[in-house]
């Protein structure tokens, strides 16, 4: 408290009242966020130890059946394919980005913007028109000779990887744009002045200084693509399947709100907890600060 | 020196092919997109044997499609004001309240932005089938607000933080009203992270998809339900116009956000 506000209010209120401590500017918004977030999560999560019956039922059936934990693997599978993708791909231009001269650095951003605002059911559905059997890329490769029958990229995990990359990578990009720009120039001048040949140097001191941005936008990626629906239902089909499609089976197809609850507490456990080993390892971080 | 683009060297062109490459791979699809929306075939054969607007025609001849439109940038409108005006609100107490629980509480709000979408869409969903709200527009409403407010509170908040508290407290000293301080003085102080906080809530709700699917009936759907429904039957041409238009809105938000900002840096 500065002596300014003490003494403005000491002249402003004769009546001495305490500072109010702000709780109730955040009253609307909390009490929005409790009637229509906490109650109906809290209470889909209850659904799932209490229907059909009480008890851990619905878990045993979820961990029990090769269907259901062959979906979880595949979730998984392909949430680390898309992140491993993302980092390889996103890395150089990231770096690029972080050191070109503005011009052309200005047009790339706006290309990596541009895509990451565009719908994406528009995106995806680009994915899917150039992806099929009579598209463009398969068209293309034929007549290049590359292939001869065409290749099979939709409703299989080619289809999904390629358009949840397609997704993501602006989600590395950009936030590693960010770290690459934070590191101070002169530790690579160091490093070339002491001996070191560009790879040495790329990977024993670029690298490694920006390890932890890595890490941290990969660890977003990877929580992102876990409970990612609307691309891998589209690109996918109904036999590659993904967590967040099975629980949208399980309420909207199955009215099993049982397993539907203990699904979603699955996949919000996973994410929480990979959040919060995020938290843990880099802060708070640039959790947001994408887009800007 | 690998961060000086002059003293790259050899790098210099493969890094410079590589990211044209990428920006290319994440171009092309976008283009490709809006070729096809003027392209003659029915199967989206590229290139197009012919070029016509038959699939825009279609498109504004089926009422449903403007009505969609209509109902979403109804939604983001609404889901916008009431963002902002609640994530300001929130911001001032978290970013000057004294109270216990502010981290948490936090956390809290930030929560619905990191949350697996379709976890929140279907327990709204249950929780909407119950109080009756599913299908309506007050029921898409709250859903995108849960879901804009973490960008306005973040956008509002980062704003609040860079804003110099004591030219609020002059103003007072000066003999404005705290109120009176707040509105006049803060508010325009603030005013970049205010538009942020209205973009970004806007096009949380405009491209919104998972939560709309769930809250949708057939008398109400958004522009991307009516999309999600139609290309669960096929691919046709119409899409890539309706795509087409989406992206032409995007750039113009895009441009006005890059106009705005220009505007606040001088």
């Amino acid at each position: 408290m500065s002596i300014i506000t003490s003494t403005t209010r000491f002249a402003q209120e004769p009546v001495r009242r305490r500072r109010p401590s702000g709780f109730a500017y955040i009253a609307p918004a909390l009490l929005l966020l409790i009637l229509f977030f906490v109650v109906p999560i809290a209470s889909l999560l209850m659904r799932s130890v209490l229907e059909p019956s009480p008890g851990i039922g619905n878990y045993v059936e979820l961990f029990g059946s090769l269907t259901y934990v062959r979906i979880f693997a595949n979730t998984f599978l392909v949430s680390a394919l898309v992140t491993v993708l993302s980092v390889v791909i996103g890395f150089p231009v990231a770096w690029l980005l972080a050191i070109i001269p503005n011009r052309w650095g200005s047009i790339l951003f706006a290309i990596i913007l541009l895509s990451m605002w565009t719908n994406l059911l528009a995106r995806t559905y680009a994915w899917m028109v150039l992806l099929q059997r009579t598209g463009v890329i398969n068209k293309t490769l034929i007549s290049l000779g590359v292939i001869d029958q065409p290749l099979v990229m939709v409703n299989n995990l080619i289809g999904v990887t390629i358009g949840m990359t397609y997704i993501m990578l602006p989600f590395i990009i950009l936030p590693l744009r960010g770290v690459i720009k934070g590191i101070e120039p002169g530790i690579l001048q160091a490093a070339a002045l002491c001996g070191a040949t560009k790879w040495q140097s790329l990977w024993r001191v670029l690298i490694p200084l920006a390890l932890p941005g890595i890490a941290s936008s990969a660890l977003m990626v990877f929580v992102m693509s876990l409970g990612y629906f609307v691309t891998p239902a589209l690109l996918g089909g109904t036999a590659n399947m993904m967590v967040a499609e099975m629980i949208a089976q399980f309420v909207q197809s199955l009215v099993n709100w049982g397993m539907g609850g203990a699904a979603a507490l699955v996949l919000l456990v996973a994410t929480l907890l990979l959040y919060a080993l995020q938290l843990r390892l880099f802060g708070i971080g640039r959790i947001g600060q994408e887009g800007q | 020196m690998l961060l000086n683009f002059e003293r790259l060297g050899m790098w210099k062109w493969v890094l410079t092919g590589f990211s044209v490459l990428v920006a290319m791979f994440l171009l092309l699809p976008i283009l490709f997109i809006v070729a096809l929306s003027f392209g003659s075939s029915q199967w989206l054969i590229f290139p197009p044997p012919s070029w016509t607007l038959r699939w825009y025609q279609e498109l504004f001849a089926d009422p449903r499609w403007l009505e969609s439109a209509l109902t979403s940038v109804k939604i983001a409108i609404i889901v916008t004001i009431c963002s902002v005006i609640l994530g300001l609100l929130a911001s001032f107490g978290l970013t000057r309240g004294r109270f216990a629980g502010r981290e948490t509480l936090r956390a809290l709000f930030l929560t619905p932005m990191i949350m697996p979408v379709v976890v929140l869409a279907v327990a709204l969903y249950a929780f909407f089938l119950k109080v009756g709200l599913n299908g309506t527009l007050l029921g898409f409403v709250i859903a995108h607000l849960i879901l804009a407010l973490p960008f306005s509170i973040i956008s509002i908040g980062n704003a609040l933080d860079g804003f110099d508290r004591s030219i609020e407290d002059a103003a007072v000293l000066c003999g404005a009203h705290p109120l009176e301080a707040k509105l006049r003085v803060t508010l325009p102080g603030i005013r970049h992270g205010l538009f942020a906080a209205a973009i970004f809530s806007f096009l949380v709700s405009w491209d919104e998809v998972v939560v709309a699917i769930f809250m949708a009936s057939p008398t109400l759907q958004t522009l991307p339900v009516k999309v999600w429904a139609t290309l669960r039957q096929d691919l046709t041409p119409v899409i890539a116009a309706a795509s087409t238009l989406l992206v032409v809105f995007t750039v113009l938000l895009m441009f006005i956000a890059a106009l705005l900002r220009k505007g606040f840096k001088s």
